[in-house]
């Protein structure tokens, strides 16, 4: 075997093909899993980097979630059915923007956009808590029932949260609209119909399921002004 | 014989405000290829300016092309951001994520293709002077090294337009060197612009200037234009003298 190196090699371009295998790091699990679910490396990252989706985020919620759990064991309250929608509703106003992405400035000035970024960073919050919502229900036994209770206002709660985020650009008053709007739903429930009857009032849920529909319209057509106010 | 280039950056009674206040006011400019430096004093509108120049801000009114397209035109918009490079004035970053990690992320989200995005980022890290640190967190990293993550990030995908917001601030005087050599390498094949305070950036690695005062450019040409300008004026070099008189002369 000759040991001559044959003239036409670019040695510059097989250095960066080498240094890019050996500094590139191997993925996280929850990146590699992504990225093959979706056959996407970039929407893998992009789901990776979500602020509410980080292992304390996540922490925090499986403890309010644990705390749901023994408050319903005990009281035969449904906890989790209050306290799951307005997990997801501030997890979904902290996934993007600014002061809540570091990056958020320069991601702006990307090829994807950033309403595809917000997309898919919503549809990720509102899944993960929707299983973190269905394991604890399972926990506490009848878990289609109780998961019925909480998946329709959470889906009503995480659209007035984008929503909120959207219209004023602050995820803190995103949070505080979930907070605030789920409080006057669930005292004007108690008030009117007796005890936890915003999650425990079957009639109401086609009422969540309108307004749902309605903020989700009003956070796209929000997304879409932006996009479009060029 | 007449060739006709079209500019990277062509920008028409350009104007910018923030609620009510004007930032940017009837900027007409028109940027080919090379190192362009934009300087002012602050609240001048400079980096108002490169965020609008990098599709972040959509003008108040006036026309803007940037490398030939329309930014507001959501494909046009596209296709200026895959041949973009941007730094802005505060780099936000993901402290857990490593260097590579980090330019790689942005690599991905300029839509580079994915066999080139490794030896590209690697390239981009190297280019920087990071290679030993490219298997670091970010969150160990100095201001000035933070500062050239930026840059590799801003230069991974080879942008035809490579904007830069001080990009300077944080380099110590042998990065500042080294730094001016790859704009000047950058400026060969595409555009450049950087907005700094610092004259002797403009001096030692741009071939245009403007000076922007109040949301106006109130001066355009060569580095040398602008020390010719220098009599009557107050600093150090006639760089600076000509950025004082031309900045007093604007404002009368």
């Amino acid at each position: 075997m000759s040991d001559r190196v044959p003239p036409d090699v670019d040695f510059g371009r097989v250095w960066a093909h080498v240094a890019g295998d050996v500094w590139s790091p191997p993925p996280r699990a929850a990146e590699r899993v992504l990225a093959r679910l979706l056959d996407s490396q970039v929407f893998a990252r992009v789901i990776v980097t979500t602020p509410s989706l980080v292992v304390s985020w996540l922490l925090a919620s499986v403890v309010v979630l644990g705390v749901g759990i023994v408050v319903t064991a005990q009281t035969g309250q449904p906890w989790i059915a209050l306290l799951a929608p307005v997990l997801a509703g501030i997890g979904i106003a902290f996934a993007y923007g600014p002061g809540v992405d570091p990056a958020w400035e320069l991601s702006r000035s990307m090829a994807i956009s950033e309403r595809t970024v917000l997309l898919s960073r919503v549809a990720s919050v509102f899944v993960v808590n929707a299983l973190l919502g269905l394991l604890a229900s399972i926990v506490v036994g009848d878990a289609l029932t109780l998961t019925l209770q909480w998946l329709v206002p959470m889906a009503m709660l995480s659209a007035l949260g984008l929503a909120a985020a959207s219209a004023s650009g602050s995820a803190p008053v995103g949070a505080a609209a979930v907070v605030l709007g789920w409080a006057l739903i669930v005292l004007g429930g108690s008030v009117s119909l007796g005890g936890m009857a915003a999650v425990q009032d079957a009639r109401l849920l086609p009422i969540y399921g309108a307004l749902a529909v309605v903020l989700a319209g009003v956070a796209l057509a929000l997304s879409e002004r932006k996009a479009t106010e060029w | 014989m007449v060739t006709n280039v079209m500019p990277n950056v062509d920008a028409r009674s350009l104007t910018q405000r923030i609620g009510r206040t004007t930032i940017l006011n009837g900027i007409d400019l028109e940027i080919s290829g090379g190192v362009f430096g934009l300087l002012g004093p602050n609240g001048a509108g400079k980096t108002t300016l490169l965020r609008t120049f990098a599709t972040i801000l959509s003008p108040a009114s006036g026309e803007l092309r940037l490398l030939g397209y329309d930014p507001r035109r959501g494909a046009g918009r596209t296709a200026i951001r895959r041949r973009l490079g941007y730094l802005p004035q505060h780099l936000g970053y993901y402290p857990g994520f490593t260097v590579f990690e980090f330019v790689e992320y942005f690599a991905l989200l300029k839509e580079m293709p994915n066999a080139e995005i490794r030896p590209a980022v690697a390239r981009a890290i190297e280019r920087v002077g990071l290679a030993d640190r490219a298997k670091s967190k970010l969150k160990t990293l100095s201001g000035g090294m933070l500062r050239r993550v930026g840059i590799a990030q801003a230069i991974v995908n080879d942008p035809d337009l490579l904007l830069l917001d001080e990009p300077t601030a944080g380099l110590d005087p042998e990065q500042r060197v080294l730094f001016r050599a790859l704009l000047r390498e950058v400026g060969q094949t595409g555009t450049v612009i950087i907005s700094t305070h610092l004259i002797e950036d403009i001096a030692a690695a741009c071939n245009q200037v403007a000076l922007l005062d109040a949301g106006r450019i109130v001066f355009r040409g060569t580095p040398d234009d602008l020390s010719a300008s220098a009599e009557g004026g107050v600093g150090d070099s006639a760089l600076e003298r000509g950025y004082t008189r031309v900045l007093s002369g604007a404002r009368g």
